[in-house]
């Protein structure tokens, strides 16, 4: 008894502790299970609203360093078109699989970071940071086989008698030798930065070495495409 | 810099993924600590044979991938067990 007044009284966070993992006294184990189904449901729907929420373009743009990228994209056939289908930001830089969808918005940390540093506050740090950048892009986008354009654009969809003869020359090439987009189109929504051949070139020198990803004779396709394409 | 961040995304897309949820969940199912962190381990295993990759594309699945998503399942299966020790008397 005397026991009981000796010692002192635990601290809050201990007793709130305590109280979550004794037996519920009061609650229904069904009350429990709807109860906390319930806010699962509510709180995956908020959480993969707000993820949503963060594939706009206004909120890629809301950060002003990204409007050097904005203003050269709206140039382009992915932001006005015939079709009237628009590609937008987060179509072509952030995957739809979950798993890589999140592994890409916890990459975009570093985004904030530098936004914050100010790497590439002035046109000037931009320009100068561009060709980095666009190396940062070049390797996620060949080592998923340009998943993201894959998501709207597929070799088996297309129809080789209307395109143009280059396109569908290059396209045959590209099937039969496992080449991705962009292999060959860099640029495609931004402006490209002189040496970008050099740069490509040595980013696909690296994933070669690195994961082992496709034989020598893709880069050796890669090389003498690259080497025409400069003619 | 860029590889760091590649592995912490990977770490994170598995944790909120199925090897960290269904891992935790399976855990939690058994007071067995090998069994759970085998269970685990095994859907640790599988998603990224089901789920990796991309129904587009051809890329083989890297054995990061599935190192990061196996220990992400193995720890969560432990997780899931050490939930179900301290909150369940059966
Ligand atoms: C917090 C402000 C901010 C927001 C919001 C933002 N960015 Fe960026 N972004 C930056 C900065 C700063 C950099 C430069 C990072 C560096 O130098 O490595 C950058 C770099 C990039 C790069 C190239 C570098 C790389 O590693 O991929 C891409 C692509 C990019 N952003 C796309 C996006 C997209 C798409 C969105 C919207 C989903 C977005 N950004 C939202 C600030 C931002
Ligand atoms: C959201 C869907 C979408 C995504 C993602 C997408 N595109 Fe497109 N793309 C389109 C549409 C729509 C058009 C225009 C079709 C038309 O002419 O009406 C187009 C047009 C093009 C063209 C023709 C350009 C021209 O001048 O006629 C090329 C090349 C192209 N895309 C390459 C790519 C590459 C490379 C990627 C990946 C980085 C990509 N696209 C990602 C939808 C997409
Ligand atoms: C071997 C190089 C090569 C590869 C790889 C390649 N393309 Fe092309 N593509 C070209 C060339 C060259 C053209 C024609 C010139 C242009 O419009 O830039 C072209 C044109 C296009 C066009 C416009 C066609 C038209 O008639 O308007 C689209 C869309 C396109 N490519 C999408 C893709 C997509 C998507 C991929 C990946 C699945 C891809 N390309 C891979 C070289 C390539
Ligand atoms: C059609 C696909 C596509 C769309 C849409 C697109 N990008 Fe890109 N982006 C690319 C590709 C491909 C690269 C790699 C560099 C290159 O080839 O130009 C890139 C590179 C970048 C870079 C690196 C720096 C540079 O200029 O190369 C940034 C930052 C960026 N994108 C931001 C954005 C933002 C912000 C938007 C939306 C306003 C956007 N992108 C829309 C395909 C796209």
């Amino acid at each position: 008894m005397s026991d009981k007044e000796n010692t002192p009284r635990p601290g809050l966070l201990r007793r709130l502790w305590r109280a979550f993992w004794s037996p519920s006294g009061v609650l229904s184990t069904g009350f429990l299970l709807i109860a906390g189904f319930i806010c699962g449901i509510l709180f995956w729907g908020g959480f993969h609203w707000s993820l949503e929420l963060t594939n706009t373009e206004e909120f890629c743009t809301s950060c002003h360093t990204m409007e050097t990228n904005l203003g050269e994209y709206r140039e382009t056939v992915h932001y006005n078109n015939h079709s009237g289908v628009r590609a937008i930001c987060s179509d072509c830089h952030v995957p739809h699989e979950w798993q890589y969808k999140m592994k890409a918005k916890i990459m975009a940390v570093k985004d904030v970071y530098h936004e914050v540093l100010g790497t590439i506050s002035t046109p000037e740090k931009y320009e100068e940071r561009r060709l980095e950048m666009a190396a940062a892009v070049w390797k996620k986008m060949k080592a998923s086989d340009s998943r993201e354009c894959r998501n709207c654009h597929a070799f088996e969809y297309m129809d080789f008698t209307i395109q143009e003869t280059r396109a569908a020359d290059n396209h045959q090439r590209a099937i039969d030798e496992g080449m991705t987009c962009i292999d060959c189109h860099q640029g495609i929504a931004h402006d490209l930065p002189p040496g970008y051949l050099e740069e490509y070139e040595h980013v696909v020198e690296e994933l070669a070495g690195e994961v082992r990803y496709r034989g020598e004779e893709d880069l050796a396709g890669i090389r003498s495409y690259l080497g025409t394409a400069a003619d | 810099m860029l590889n760091i961040l590649d592995l912490l995304g990977t770490i994170g897309g598995s944790i909120l993924g199925l090897p960290g949820i269904l891992g935790t969940g399976l855990g939690m199912m058994t007071r067995n600590w090998f069994v759970a962190a085998g269970l685990g381990g095994l859907i640790g295993l599988l998603s990224p044979m089901v789920l990796g990759g991309s129904h587009s594309t051809h890329v083989p699945i890297t054995l990061t991938e599935y190192a990061v998503s196996i220990s992400v399942g193995i720890i969560a299966g432990l997780l899931g067990c050490a939930i179900r020790h301290k909150g369940a008397t059966v």
